[in-house]
């Protein structure tokens, strides 16, 4: 589908960039030579010079320019489309001229000021702009596209991530969908009674948001319930439902965008050698711990007793997972002083690697519990036998101690089913089984699927604090791009598939990132969903059978503006 | 990591080897353990082979199991009717070790579906040039039956690119292979090399209790002097098809036929790109290129279209030789793509159709591979 | 559109930036002010960015570029903010606008004005390691790529002298030496602030050495000086001269004890450092002296773990206040006690201190003129009733990034999110 006008008009207009680029270029000789070459003999072609076109003077020069001599084509020669492209692509859009119809060369910084001598800065700018017109008589008029979105949310998971998100996004307009697995909203926040002291003490924290989701009507809450599909794109995802107890179909509804939420479960000791203790022995992990201080308000022994003297053990099976879980230095912070408020004369052995206390008020716990007498203990090696501890001090030789009480810090890990989620999306892993974001540092709560979102734990460890902060972030973020009652603009520059080319080999839906490409099992050829096609261009340029074009960077456009550059 | 076989059960070949393979697969047909059998035969009314789909294991009788030419890959063959999806037949491909790789590279593609197929190979002899073959076909069937018998490799008498070829045998992906390079020509080994394999031999009752490392010894001293020759041939290839001269000396005599194309298991797409009616130029180019060089032959791009397949193709190539087959001129295709996958494949570390499942170059990225772009990049600036 | 649908976001780092492009791509129109002369904050003074060695120009010039480019969002540089009256929905602000002297709209950044310029001053972007002239712009690459004139050094503006030299040498009539420094007032819905921070100062630890010897260098130092578009072209010339140093020791937690906390950030740095130094120069011999190593990070023990990879020791050591750092010869000898409690000597060419985050200079001056309070280190605080927020004690008033606290990139983008949420949804909610 190239260009069908047949009579082409083509305007050139070249910028001086006041001397920038006159003083280095010829311009007059490129407006008397290029009407005289051979390609242009059969085409209109007007070439112009003008000052600064991106000056407000400039921009209009070039928009009443476009619609007196109704061009058909058009390209500009100035500076870095970097600088300018967008100038450009604006005045287009205000006349009649369609925007993929223009095309912007660069003959300042890649002709004048790079090239002393005047002549052959000239003739290489004359080649360019040689190039860039026979490209944009291959291009074609693409046609921006509105959709209608639905503005509503599915949220998977009622921990105080999914939560979060759901009060933060329910509105009159906005509908919020709340899928938890178990029967009750709140997940491990439920097991929590202390908080960090930089967390105000806020105990009821989690009781409160419940009765507020549960209060508002704008969220829908769906219990015991899993999510069966989800099919679409950032606007306009179909979702399914399923009940686990009967494993019936559940409810089914549209939404604009989806946030996992689905947290983390602790990781099995059992499997690591030098953790391994019996259910008898006084070995306790961390949320066992948590657990015990809510349902018994103190920390004690099987027999009801509070211990004497109890050691903590962190980073258990960091090494083993590969990363740190940054928030277990601080909980065992937390247990310390619930103990030595439980006890004036608690010991504590705290045997730790490396002090991971990264927000601005956790050293000052860190020093208010040590100054109360804990001992704490850089450790290279530690291993239990029930609560007898052997432990090298760092650079030192093996000791060991008898405590009544152990505290492990295990590793926190994506919950169960993440795989399985993350497949059912089609978002990628990270290499540390947590969901991987788009960008990890700009782009950080979405997933390479746009309008697929990840907060909380799943996203990676996290407390809560950081899992709150990561649900409004998710929830800003869908604010800015599902408004209700207005539509979005998908990416025109996208690939279509040549069925008559297409082998149906799928080496494309390997490609792409975005799961935009889908099977068609009765033709046997893969097709484009555009709505989610971001135009990256890979599959096309995967294609073993170059069925795959992508549109506004076709093989023809490239393969003829190299041609006239290399002419 | 793939489980490694080092045992196999050594069957009398008393009756020949074509007869003792045709034997086993007949009981796998009678016991139920497979419902048909993909074999060549050779084409009653004329002097070539075909391949067949054989469910009456009587039919069986009629086919050759190791037919000395090739005048259609098995792959392909393979591809016409499990393309569309594995099906319900659990089918057995007796196929040469080329044509298996082939089947392999096809299956990354999805052209192939491997789900219920049994491939089964066998040390492979060669096969011969299908123009030799066809000048007196009695002779040719008595010149492969010798070459069957021998111990070492014949070069004289195979296509070319069979004798330099060193990936002659059993293959990651066989499931069941023939060692018909047995110490003893009295037996032949029949080594399962996958859990389908071993299932099938558990089926007919089978025991694979021999060791089979002197059959492995000597295939491995084969194979070296195989290597030995392909790198002495593509020293000589090499400057076939290096350099732009030499390409077009090399393909001067080109007809433009395409059979190359058409042949090839491996190139498979739908419409090739160069056939297409984007490849033809418009006047204006033609009329430009002229003007450059002062004269330009047509049809334009004629060695544009050997070099496209090697791009394209290189990687999958699995030097089977059916392209030098069937060109009608005599080019040696094959040798030269061979001469080329061998480089390009090497390039990524990947050898077309040796494992299932290893993902083709184009759709894996290896942070390896961005190695020395550095120092390319401060070269151009430099 | 409605002023109080205006959202004033104070700060053109990362996290500002984020925090006005959703907001402008959500429709809403955007005031950002940023006090220096270009946008970017702290990120565009690394090479790259831990932990996958993105290059940080090339990963937020496209911000930075959409930022000026985009037709919501006004970018006010050289400003401040001065006075916030009123209530969320309603804030009247006032802010000082300091001229540039150098038209935004009429230059075109060919920087034919510096060499006229008689001024040769020092480049406090770079961290002093650079000179600039009275009429600059920070870095090459700047956004907006337009000078600006350092008024008190300006000849011609601080009366010493009549010059007019850039005047004349511009071919665009963009410079105006007769622009005067304003007071605009504007009035916005939201405020969000996003002010970044500074480093801590490291002669404050009179044993490290810094500012005795030349070659110890801070951590901003080094980011400059490794940067490809910094003083040096990123090669690695000491600041006496002569060769590449073959022997480094990085110090971690630089001010952590001082400060009483962890920036989280520094360790991560510092791997990175060593990364850049152990491939610039292989065969140098590059030293990690940390007290605790914090990688708070699904993925930031993969770096640390490739880095340990990479060779060049670990040394532990409790804390930088027991090193003592000397020069003899023009080498430096690092003292430090080892974890044994032995007290050992490293000969190095070179020492990097890693520097602790510190709260921005002018956070009181703008927590007073907000209404709003610092936290006992003079970080701005969140509303205390709440666990995880980016709101203040006073409605309509949102802090991000650095601002609130030590962090990385992810962490000030996600808040940097999370303000835009708050900002858009309260009115969502409202049924607006």
């Amino acid at each position: 589908m190239e260009s069908k006008k047949t009579s082409s008009k083509i305007g050139v207009y070249i910028c001086e960039c006041g001397p920038n680029i006159a003083d280095n270029i010829d311009i007059d000789t490129i407006i008397a030579r290029l009407p005289s070459l051979e390609e242009y003999q059969n085409k209109e072609l007007v070439v112009k010079r003008y000052k600064l076109l991106c000056s407000n003077e400039g921009k209009e020069f070039l928009e009443n320019e476009i619609r007196e001599n109704e061009f058909t084509h058009l390209v500009v020669a100035a500076c870095s489309p970097r600088d300018h492209d967008t100038t450009f692509i604006n005045v287009c859009k205000k006349t009649q001229l369609n925007p993929y119809l223009y095309k912007m060369v660069n003959i300042r910084e890649q002709c004048a000021w790079i090239i002393p001598d005047k002549e052959k800065a000239t003739e290489k700018a004359i080649r360019y702009i040689r190039a860039a017109t026979s490209r944009v008589l291959k291009q074609s008029e693409l046609i921006e596209k509105q959709l209608d979105i639905d503005p509503g949310v599915l949220v998977i998971g009622g921990g105080i991530s999914g939560i979060e998100t759901a009060l933060s996004l329910a509105g009159k307009e906005r509908k919020v969908y709340l899928v938890e697995k178990s029967s009750e909203l709140g997940g491990k926040m439920n097991m929590f009674k202390e908080l960090l002291p930089r967390q105000n003490g806020n105990r009821d924290i989690i009781e409160k948001k419940i009765e507020e989701v549960k209060k508002n009507e704008s969220i829908t809450i769906f219990l015991e319930t899993e999510l069966e599909s989800a099919v679409g794109f950032l606007g306009n995802f179909e979702i399914s439902l399923k009940n686990i107890k009967n494993n019936q179909p559940g409810a089914e509804f549209t939404v604009g965008a989806i946030v996992a939420a689905t947290g983390f479960r602790l990781t099995d000791t059992g499997k690591l050698a030098q953790y391994k203790y019996s259910k008898e022995s006084e070995v306790y992990t961390s949320l066992e711990i948590e657990n015990m201080i809510k349902r018994d308000g103190k920390i004690v022994l099987k027999s009801g007793k509070e211990p004497e003297s109890v050691g903590l053990i962190h980073c258990v099976g960091r090494e083993e997972k590969g990363y740190c879980s940054q928030i277990c230095c601080n909980y065992m912070l937390k247990f310390i002083s619930f103990l030595q408020q439980q006890s004036d004369s608690i010991k504590i052995k705290d045997f730790y690697r490396d002090m991971c206390l990264p927000h601005k008020e956790d050293q000052g716990f860190f020093e208010e519990v040590k100054n109360k007498g804990a001992d704490f203990i850089r450790i290279s090696d530690v291993k239990i036998k029930g609560t007898h501890v052997e432990y090298t001090p760092i650079g030192k030789d093996k000791k060991e101690v008898d405590v009544d009480m152990v505290i492990l810090a295990p590793a926190m890990e994506p919950e169960k089913g993440t795989e399985e989620l993350a497949e059912l999306f089609n978002v990628p892993l990270s290499e540390t089984n947590f969901f991987q974001e788009e960008h990890q540092q700009l782009n950080p709560v979405e997933t390479s699927i746009e309008g697929i979102f990840i907060v909380g734990a799943c996203h990676g460890p996290a407390g809560i604090s950081e899992s709150m902060l990561q649900a409004q972030a998710a929830s800003g973020k869908i604010s800015t791009r599902l408004i209700p009652g207005k539509k979005i603009v998908p990416e025109v520059k996208v690939s279509e598939i040549m069925e008559d080319f297409c082998m149906g080999c799928r080496t494309c839906m390997d490609i792409c990132s975005y799961g935009a490409i889908t099977f068609d099992g009765e033709l046997s050829v893969c097709v484009v969903n555009e709505a989610i096609c971001r135009g990256c261009g890979n599959c096309a340029g995967s294609c073993p059978s170059g069925a795959i074009r992508a549109k506004h960077f076709t093989s023809a456009q490239i393969y003829q503006e190299i041609i006239e550059a290399i002419r | 990591m793939k489980k490694s076989y080092t045992k196999g059960a050594k069957i009398s070949n008393s009756k020949g080897s074509r007869k003792t393979i045709l034997n086993f697969l007949k009981g796998l047909l009678k016991k139920g353990s497979l419902d048909a059998v993909l074999i060549p035969m050779r084409v009653p009314a004329g002097d070539s082979y075909a391949w067949v789909l054989i469910k009456d294991k009587k039919l069986l009788d009629d086919a050759n199991p190791i037919a000395p030419i090739m005048p259609v890959q098995g792959a392909n063959a393979l591809s016409s009717c499990t393309k569309k999806g594995k099906g319900n037949l659990k089918i057995a491909a007796l196929m040469r070790p080329c044509e298996i790789r082939a089947a392999i590279e096809l299956s990354k593609l999805n052209q192939v579906n491997l789900e219920s197929v049994t491939l089964i190979s066998y040390d492979c002899p060669g096969a011969l040039p299908m123009s030799d073959y066809l000048q007196d076909p009695g002779e040719g069937e008595k010149v492969f039956d010798s070459l069957l018998k021998k111990r070492d490799r014949d070069v004289e008498s195979v296509k070319p690119v069979c004798g330099i070829c060193d990936n002659f045998s059993i293959l990651p992906a066989s499931d069941l292979h023939f060692g018909l390079s047995a110490d003893s020509r009295d037996n032949i080994l029949l080594i399962p090399n996958s859990k389908k394999g071993t299932g099938l031999l558990n089926k007919m009752d089978i025991k694979p209790s021999e060791d089979i490392s002197s059959w492995a010894k000597n295939i491995e001293e084969l194979k070296k002097v195989q290597e030995k020759k392909r790198k002495e041939r593509f020293e000589y290839v090499k400057d076939m098809v290096e350099g732009f001269d030499s390409l077009v000396k090399t393909f001067s005599a080109c007809v433009g036929c395409h059979n190359c194309e058409s042949v090839c298991p491996v190139c498979y797409c739908r419409q090739c790109y160069f056939e297409s009616e984007t490849a033809k130029p418009d006047i204006e180019s033609i009329l430009l290129k002229t003007k450059n060089r002062g004269s330009i032959s047509l049809p334009a791009d004629r060695i544009m279209f050997h070099v496209g397949r090697m791009v394209h193709m290189s990687l999958s190539c699995v030097s089977c030789g059916l392209c030098t087959d069937a060109c009608p001129v005599s080019i040696p295709v094959a040798e030269l793509f061979s001469y080329v996958g061998d480089r390009t494949q090497q390039t990524f570390e990947y050898r077309s159709g040796e494992e299932k499942g290893e993902p083709i170059p184009m759709k894996t990225y290896r942070k390896e591979e961005t190695k020395g772009i550095n120092e390319l990049v401060k070269g151009a600036e430099g | 559109m409605n002023s109080k649908d205006k959202i004033l976001v104070i700060g053109a780092g990362i996290a500002g930036m984020e925090a006005s492009l959703l907001l402008a791509n959500a429709g809403r129109s955007v005031l950002l002010v940023e006090k220096l002369s270009l946008t970017g904050g702290n990120t565009i003074k690394n090479e790259d960015s831990f932990p996958n060695l993105e290059c940080s120009t090339c990963m937020i010039a496209p911000i930075q570029q959409d930022i000026l480019q985009n037709p919501n969002i006004e970018v006010m540089t050289l400003s401040t903010v001065k006075k916030v009256e009123g209530e969320a929905g309603n804030f009247n602000v006032t802010i000082d606008k300091k001229a540039r002297y150098v038209s935004l709209v009429d230059c075109i950044g060919c920087g034919m004005c510096y060499e006229p310029c008689p001024v040769t001053l020092k480049n406090e972007w770079e961290e002093n390691l650079s000179e600039k002239k009275a009429i600059y712009v920070p870095c090459e690459g700047s956004l907006p790529n337009v000078p600006a004139i350092d008024p008190e050094h300006c000849l011609q503006l601080n009366g010493k002298k009549s010059c007019n030299a850039c005047v004349e040498a511009c071919m665009f009539g963009a410079i105006d030496l007769s622009e005067k420094d304003e007071e605009v007032q504007v009035d916005v819905g939201a405020v969000i602030v996003a002010t970044g921070f500074d480093m801590f100062d490291a002669g404050k630890i009179s044993n490290l050495g810094y500012g005795k010897f030349p070659g110890v260098y801070t951590s901003m130092e080094f980011e400059r000086l490794f940067a490809s578009n910094g003083p040096t072209s990123g090669e690695l010339v000491l600041r006496g001269g002569g060769e590449s140093p073959r022997s480094i020791a990085i110090i971690h937690c630089v001010g952590r004890k001082e400060l009483g906390y962890c920036s989280g950030v520094c360790c991560m740095d510092s791997f990175k450092y060593s990364h850049f130094l152990k491939n610039k120069l292989p065969d140098a011999k590059v030293y990690n002296i940390y007290s605790d190593i914090c990688l708070p990070n699904k993925t930031y023990q993969i770096f640390y773990n490739k880095i340990k990879g990479e060779g060049g020791g670990f040394i532990f050591q409790s804390s930088p206040e027991d090193i003592e750092i000397k020069e003899s010869s023009g080498k430096l000898g690092v003292n430090l006690t080892d974890r044994n409690g032995a007290a050992e000597s490293l000969d190095v060419d070179m020492v990097i201190l890693a520097c602790a985050i510190v709260p921005g200079k002018e956070s009181e001056n703008l927590a007073e003129s907000l209404g709003i309070e610092l936290d006992g280190k003079g970080f701005f605080l969140t509303r205390k009733e709440d666990v995880g927020t980016v709101e203040t004690s006073k409605a309509g008033i949102f802090v991000v990034g650095c601002a609130e606290g030590p962090k990385d990139i992810q962490n000030s983008v996600i808040q940097a999110e999370a303000a835009v949420g708050k900002a858009i949804l309260i009115g969502e909610i409202n049924g607006k």
